[in-house]
């Protein structure tokens, strides 16, 4: 069976296993479970000792308790990622054996942050290289060891970036001629002007 | 297939003979405890002062013991067998007995640990990818190029993790989902079958 919220493809079988899992709950306890899940799904980090509180009653174990977070991970950040209307998400959960009132509870949540959820999940998406910084510093040589008279402006640029491959901070310094900075910018301006025409 | 021991192998386990079957079976206790978490040399002198012996006789008793224990699981010897090549040191019964028991209780814990001691390639850990399209370049404007970007992050068996960076363009992308998938459809040739069926 293809679900939406799976990228039209199947549920896969832990899912399944952790949906019946929920149900032990009651919904109001559901919905809390939500929220502190999507605060966790939102980078504000999880409080255990809330979900533990919260799972007290039905007597979960370490092993449910870890098992229900991650099925609720799973549900709101895929359904984010399909980008999946709450509807659609409503009637697929109640398909798979969610009961109504968790499914609602679940849902509101979902459509109350699934913006924020996904603005996170572009921002976390994979980028090489981002650009952390750029200094500059505008030189005038006078004279050298080669030439006396050498009068000449020149642009000190660093550059940091992360790296590719390490993540790690790595600088790069170049001096620029004042002709080349001139292309450089140039060609620049350009680029920009087409990522303008694309938003 | 019986564990032959060498002269000082039989040398340090002499020493085992001389202390009760508790020390004995503490001392198999702190074997295990070494084959699972590293050598503690602490532990050598503390029960050297207390049996008031050397901290050297001590030590070549249990490393004596950790060194039976891997052989064994090693060769993974069954019972009589174990019990023939500890005959040969000429200990008591019960003794015997006692080694016996270790040495089954820990053979599959000891199994595991030897089994992760192997030489492993970086292993798959995450594969993050991202599709694009180069709408134009410096040289050439009025593009459409798409490419799929990814970073595939890998983990050694010691945990240092390492990423590398790889770009394709969709073409080369499908050639290789097909060569993985046949890579995948291998396993359920008749030859392929016919091997795993003798292995289990």
């Amino acid at each position: 069976m293809r679900f939406r919220f799976c990228g039209d493809l199947d549920c896969p079988d832990w899912v399944l296993a952790e949906i019946s899992t929920l149900t032990k709950i009651s919904s109001v306890k559901m919905k809390l479970l939500c929220v502190q899940v999507l605060k966790d799904l939102l980078g504000e980090g999880i409080d255990y000792d809330k979900v533990s509180k919260l799972t007290a009653d039905a007597k979960f174990e370490n092993g449910d308790m870890k098992a229900s977070v991650a099925v609720l991970t799973f549900i709101l950040s895929s359904a984010a990622k399909h980008d999946v209307a709450s509807e659609s998400l409503s009637s697929e959960l109640q398909q798979l054996g969610l009961p109504k009132e968790h499914t609602t509870g679940l849902c509101k949540s979902y459509e109350d942050k699934h913006i924020a959820l996904q603005e996170k999940l572009r921002e976390s998406s994979l980028r090489l290289g981002r650009l952390e910084g750029v200094s500059w510093r505008v030189d005038y040589t006078l004279s050298s060891s080669e030439l006396q008279e050498v009068n000449e402006p020149t642009v000190q640029l660093c550059l940091q970036t992360q790296g590719a491959e390490t993540g790690n901070t790595e600088t790069t310094i170049v001096s620029v001629s004042a002709d080349k900075f001139r292309v450089l910018l140039t060609e620049l301006k350009q680029a920009q002007a087409m990522m303008n025409a694309l938003q | 297939m019986l564990l032959v021991l060498s002269d000082e192998h039989k040398e340090h386990l002499g020493f085992l003979p001389e202390v009760d079957s508790a020390v004995v079976g503490e001392f198999g206790r702190i074997a295990v405890e070494f084959l699972r978490k590293g050598t503690n040399p602490k532990i050598y002198e503390g029960a050297a002062r207390k049996l008031s012996v050397d901290a050297e006789t001590v030590q070549h008793g249990v490393e004596g013991l950790m060194y039976l224990l891997t052989e064994s699981s090693k060769l993974m010897i069954s019972e009589v067998d174990f019990q023939d090549s500890v005959l040969v040191l000429g200990f008591t019964e019960d003794l015997n007995q006692l080694l016996l028991q270790l040495y089954l209780e820990n053979r599959k814990e000891i199994r595991h640990i030897l089994g992760e001691l192997t030489p492993s390639l970086p292993h798959y850990h995450n594969l993050e990818w991202r599709l694009d399209v180069q709408l134009a370049s410096r040289a050439l404007r009025q593009q459409v190029k798409p490419t799929v970007t990814m970073k595939l992050h890998l983990e050694e068996s010691g945990g240092d993790k390492s990423a590398k960076v790889l770009q394709t363009d969709p073409a080369t992308l499908m050639h290789l989902i097909q060569e993985l998938e046949k890579a995948l459809a291998e396993l359920k040739t008749t030859h392929c079958r016919r091997i795993l069926r003798n292995i289990k």
